[in-house]
């Protein structure tokens, strides 16, 4: 079984590695192997292949893979948490949050004549997440029900959602636009200021999740017995959907909602590792979610170029089937 | 010891409480079952003291700790659960499984360290499933899936389990392995189980203490497997109806307690009739005892039963425990030996407004009325466990009433009328007294103020003490049948019977003036056992008075005192009236005085009570024997048999003629003097010229003894008695019964009565 994880582990590393070449070779300018080298060796910003390389896409492909391992961890977390294998952050409300402050922001941009930095999206989606967060939080607190809890999620979700409607309907057709294309998430905010805040924020929830796995372990068994082994349920629930909102929320300010990566990436890396062990799962699920970020970004950008796709498009093609054949093998063994 | 102790624990959702203060202890390496019906309250009990629920009220104490007090990781390492939910899993092995029980142990990351591993490993043997470690968790079945939850549980090594239904969904192979495992790591182990089992033979095999809760939210009761299990009892708690569970269970009773009576243990359920009466005095007893003899005489193994008697005298069983008189007579008449359950709860009055309560022979303590009315639903239990000891022994039960089933104010909890009769579904037969005038508007009354339900278990009517011409009351009987539309029975007619009676209230205290031997009994206050002396009074040359005064006692010939409930206050009303006086100046003529049990103690010097077993203090006795009492706790209870050792003076002739008897007395009796002769055997009783003194009740039953008594008597006053007819007291108890079974026999409609209680004839 160890040997199994190894092996497969490397692999992951290796696709990794391999994708991150290739979204750095690929794109609407050509690169030579050689430029390429000499690019990256002497950190060469001189000509615009390098400033492509260096300002566009090594940040990119950076961000892609970090925030993609955030999502993926994010969705396993929280499907551990409440024993559903279809809960992401999505169920929670906590992207619809995100969505409803940055279409806010947007309308208050427009009505208020100033122009949209990108870091004030990323404020305004965060503040989003982290709102619907902690309302989620606060019912966790309350509620012992699990179900409770998930509609209690999606109630939020809809409320948000709805609410966004609602501003949509009084904003400007180009703000719509605006704000249609940030809802289908993409990575080409990219830069290395983003870069700089999201490793180490990513870095600090995937720790914490190391140190909660575990309660997670014993948590799997049921809430009842998690607390007669000694888990403080109350503040293990706090922690654990606060570090999984800290993960999606950072994902969506930075990149927008991305959907089905959070739901589909821990059970394709599950069925392949055949494993429960929670620390296993959980450097496997980010690796797994890096890769799948990684190729998902590349589709995006290169598939019909010059367009650009927004990922969750891509994401949706690739993750949906895998949810559906998963609920179908779920059902057979029930 | 660190056990586990429920302390007024009151549990419950969102501050609705569903079981109210709970008392409770679990000690280790013993195993509590809860067994109740749905919905009583056992999962939620469980769950509070597992800790996933907290307690409304109340605390649970390990040793001296609040559970609540302790931190999750201590508590997780004292007690381990195992609740009902059935998890899937994924790919997670079994071992793996039992790990997460070292949770409390393991280090932040929850690394397994060496002891871990062995720990797990030894979870793993405990419960057979060390061979399947590796497989995964989900592919097992559910027998083995419990097992190695068992073993998780294990592996936290507790000092206590708490199990909600282990064994429900289990094959009754899983199910005897699992209670085996469960047993074995209770013991050796030494961890205290608490758990709830829906499966009774389960419960019956594996548990140490049985608690049962009852749908209302209470532990009804606690006890040994044992004390628990009868048949009657369960149907109660489960409210199945009387007589199903008898015929899917077969549920051993007291194995020891059959053993003692040498009976066959029974499957089937015994008929039962019960006697009430329209009021007390109206002949209850003895027409039990008849209906006893009779049925005895068709060939039937029958048994009777009172469930509450209020009585002063009381009776020792060969066993050692005591039970009212009645119930001893009607067992005699019945053809079989008196035994403890055929009386459950007696009541000895101590002063008019309280009691001691003995609960199947054993003493529960003092109560007065208002704190044993609201006690008395907790002995229901113990009725029911009476009840299914005497369906062993028995193919008919007959139950006696008491006082009135009408009595419209005490009807709430009853549980010697009509509560009785529901308890065992008994058939009522309803006796009136016509000597006493009004038995229509008695027997009628009664069945008005009955409920519908209650009404409709009155079978028969019966009148008693009839005299006269029965003719004239034929009419009236036929208004009565219509009016209430129950049958009459039979019309008894007035008999003289020489039976012991239940109490005070009786024709005893007649006199028989002109006899030849006058024979004074001293009524104390608080007189107890006087029924010893009955036997006197079927030598019609004997008069038998009850002295209250000092007047009577210079007439007498012997003088008797008798048993006492409170000896020292008896002792000071004899100072105060003067009697003891009398009877010191009665015995310095040399005129014998007998004194038994108090009665004998109140002769010696000194009556002493350092343990407070009457209200502490001592005070000076008689001084006719020297010696000296103290009054203990501990209550000597014990059949005995001996021979007169060294009778002085007017008994000289008893020496070496045996008795038979019990002794019933709370302290001990020394003698002052070396030389002191002793009376009767083993130091039970002494003696002194014409001063004797004994512990032993029913002295005087052996014919024999009696004869010689009187005889000495009679010589001493120069009279000459014909004492032929004198007979063995017990030989002229069984003339009795038959003579009334007879009369019975005559005026009363058997075959009816056959009917109501459902026997082929």
């Amino acid at each position: 079984m160890k040997r199994k994880t190894g092996l497969i582990t490397s692999i992951l590393i290796v696709i990794i590695l391999l994708l991150g070449l290739v979204n750095l070779f690929v794109g609407s300018s050509s690169v030579s192997v050689g430029k390429m080298a000499e690019i990256l060796l002497h950190h060469n910003t001189q000509d615009t292949v390098g400033v492509i390389i260096w300002e566009i896409r090594l940040p990119r492909l950076i961000e892609a893979a970090v925030l993609g391992g955030a999502l993926a961890l994010s969705g396993y977390l929280l499907q551990s948490f409440f024993r559903n294998p279809i809960a992401g952050p999505f169920v929670l409300g906590i992207s619809s949050g995100a969505k409803l402050f940055v279409a806010i922001l947007m309308v208050i941009s427009y009505k208020l004549l100033f122009s949209l930095h990108s870091m004030m999206l990323v404020v305004a989606a965060f503040m989003g997440s982290c709102i619907a967060a902690s309302l989620v939080v606060l019912v966790a607190q309350k509620v012992k029900n699990m179900s409770v809890l998930i509609i209690c999620g999606v109630m939020i979700g809809y409320v948000c959602s709805a609410a966004t409607e609602l501003i949509v309907a009084f904003a400007e057709d180009s703000n719509i636009v605006n704000l249609h294309n940030w809802s289908m998430g993409s990575f080409g905010a990219a830069s290395w200021s983003n870069v700089k805040i999201i490793i180490p924020v990513v870095l600090f929830a995937f720790v914490w999740a190391i140190l909660l796995s575990k309660g997670i372990s014993v948590y799997q068994f049921g809430e009842n017995y998690a607390s007669s082994v000694g888990v403080n349920i109350k503040t293990f629930r706090l922690v654990l959907i606060l570090v999984s909102s800290l993960l999606s929320a950072t994902v969506t300010a930075y990149a927008g909602p991305i959907s089905f990566v959070g739901i589909a990436v821990p059970h394709v890396i599950r069925s392949i590792l055949k494993t429960g062990n929670v620390k296993t799962m959980i450097a496997a699920t980010f690796l797994g979610g890096m890769a799948a970020c990684l190729f998902c970004d590349l589709v995006a950008r290169c598939m019909f170029a010059p367009t650009e796709l927004s990922i969750s498009t891509i994401t949706a093609i690739f993750g949906a089937p895998i949810v559906i054949m998963m609920l179908l093998q779920k059902k057979s063994s029930d | 010891m660190t056990d586990m102790n429920l302390k007024e624990l009151s549990v419950g959702y969102n501050r609705k409480v569903i079981l109210d203060k709970i008392a409770l202890e679990i000690k280790k390496g013993k195993i509590v079952v809860l067994i109740g019906p749905n919905g009583a309250g056992k999962s939620t009990l469980l769950k509070t003291v597992a800790g996933l629920l907290d307690p409304i009220a109340g605390e649970i104490l390990i040793g001296n700790e609040a559970l609540e007090k302790l931190s999750l990781t201590e508590k997780a390492k004292k007690i381990a659960s195992m609740m009902t939910a059935r998890t899937t899993t994924e790919y997670i092995t079994v071992a793996e499984v039992v790990a997460g029980g070292r949770y409390p142990y393991t280090g932040f990351l929850g690394k397994l360290s060496e002891e871990d591993k062995k720990e797990i490993e030894n979870a793993l043997h405990t419960v057979g499933a060390y061979a399947y470690q590796n497989d995964d968790f989900n592919t097992l079945s559910d027998g083995q899936k419990q097992r190695v939850l068992l073993a998780r549980a294990i592996a936290q090594k507790p000092e206590f389990m708490v199990l909600d239904e282990p064994t429900s969904f289990l094959d009754i192979g899983y199910k005897l392995t699992f209670i085996q495992v469960l047993k074995e790591l209770s013991e050796r182990q030494n961890i205290g189980i608490l758990m709830s089992l829906h499966e009774l033979e389960m419960a019956q095999r594996v548990a140490d203490v049985v608690v049962c809760i009852s749908k209302d939210g209470k532990i009804d009761r606690v006890g040994t497997p044992e004390q628990i299990f009868h048949v009657s009892y369960l149907e109660r708690l489960f409210e199945v109806t009387p007589g199903l569970l008898h015929n899917v269970y077969h549920f051993k009773t007291t194995k020891n307690l059959s053993a003692q009576i040498g009976v066959r243990l029974q499957n089937k359920r015994s008929h039962f009739l019960m006697v009430q009466g329209t009021m007390s005095s109206v002949g209850k007893s003895l027409v039990v005892a008849g209906l006893c003899r009779i049925f005895k005489q068709d060939g039937y193994k029958v048994a009777p039963f009172k469930s509450q008697n209020m009585a002063l005298n009381s009776f020792v069983t060969e066993e050692g425990l005591e039970m009212g008189r009645a119930q001893v007579m009607q067992a005699e008449a019945a053809g079989i030996k008196p035994n403890v359950f055929m009386n459950p709860i007696l009541l000895k009055p101590t002063s008019d407004s309280g009691s001691q309560v003995i609960v199947n022979g054993q003493v529960r303590g003092n109560m007065s009325a208002k704190e044993y009315f609201a006690y008395k639903t907790k002995l229901v239990g113990d009725i029911l466990a009476a009840v299914d000891i005497l369906q062993d022994q028995a193919e008919i039960i007959v139950i006696e009433g008491a006082g009135s089933p009408a009595e419209i104010n005490l009807k709430a909890n009853d549980i010697v009328n009509m509560g009785m009769a529901n308890m065992v579904d008994a058939p009522v037969l309803l006796v009136g007294d016509i000597d006493r005038g009004g038995v229509f508007a008695q027997l009628l009354g009664t069945i008005e103020l009955l409920d519908q339900a209650e009404a409709n278990r009155v079978k028969g009517l019966i009148v008693n003490k009839f005299r006269g011409d029965k003719t004239i009351l034929d009419p009236g009987l036929e208004m009565l049948e219509d009016r209430s539309g129950v049958p009459v029975v039979g019309v008894l007619p007035f008999m003289h019977l020489k039976l012991e009676d239940e109490d005070s209230l009786s024709e005893k205290f007649d006199r028989k003036q002109n006899a030849p031997i006058q024979l004074g009994v001293i009524k104390l206050p608080h007189i107890a056992n006087f029924t010893d002396f009955d036997v006197f009074e079927q030598i019609d040359e004997i008069a038998v008075h009850y002295i209250c005064s000092t007047k009577e006692i210079g007439d007498m010939d012997l003088i008797i005192l008798p048993g006492s409930k409170n000896t020292i206050s008896d002792m000071i009303w004899l100072k105060e009236t003067g009697i003891e006086s009398a009877i010191k100046k009665f015995s310095a003529e040399n005129k014998p005085v007998i004194g038994i049990c108090g009665g004998y103690q109140m002769l010696g010097e000194k009556i002493s009570d350092p343990e407070q077993v009457e209200n502490g203090g001592e005070i000076a006795g008689m001084g006719l024997l020297p010696l000296e009492t103290v009054l203990t706790i501990q209550k000597h209870r014990t059949q005995v048999k001996g021979i007169f050792t060294h009778p002085t003076g007017i008994l000289h002739s008893l020496l070496e003629k045996e008795y038979e008897g019990y002794e019933i007395h709370m302290g001990e009796t020394k003698p002052l003097e070396e030389t002191l002769s002793e009376f009767t055997a083993n130091g039970s009783g002494y003696c002194k010229e014409n001063i004797y003194g004994s512990y032993v009740h029913g002295l005087f039953d052996n014919g024999e003894v009696l004869k010689t008594i009187v005889t000495g008597i009679a010589a001493e006053k120069s009279i000459d008695l014909n004492l032929d007819r004198v007979v063995d007291y017990k030989q002229l108890k069984e003339q009795e019964y038959d003579k009334w079974a007879d009369t019975m026999r005559q005026y009363l409609d058997m075959e009816l009565i056959y009917n109501i209680i459902g026997v082929d004839r």
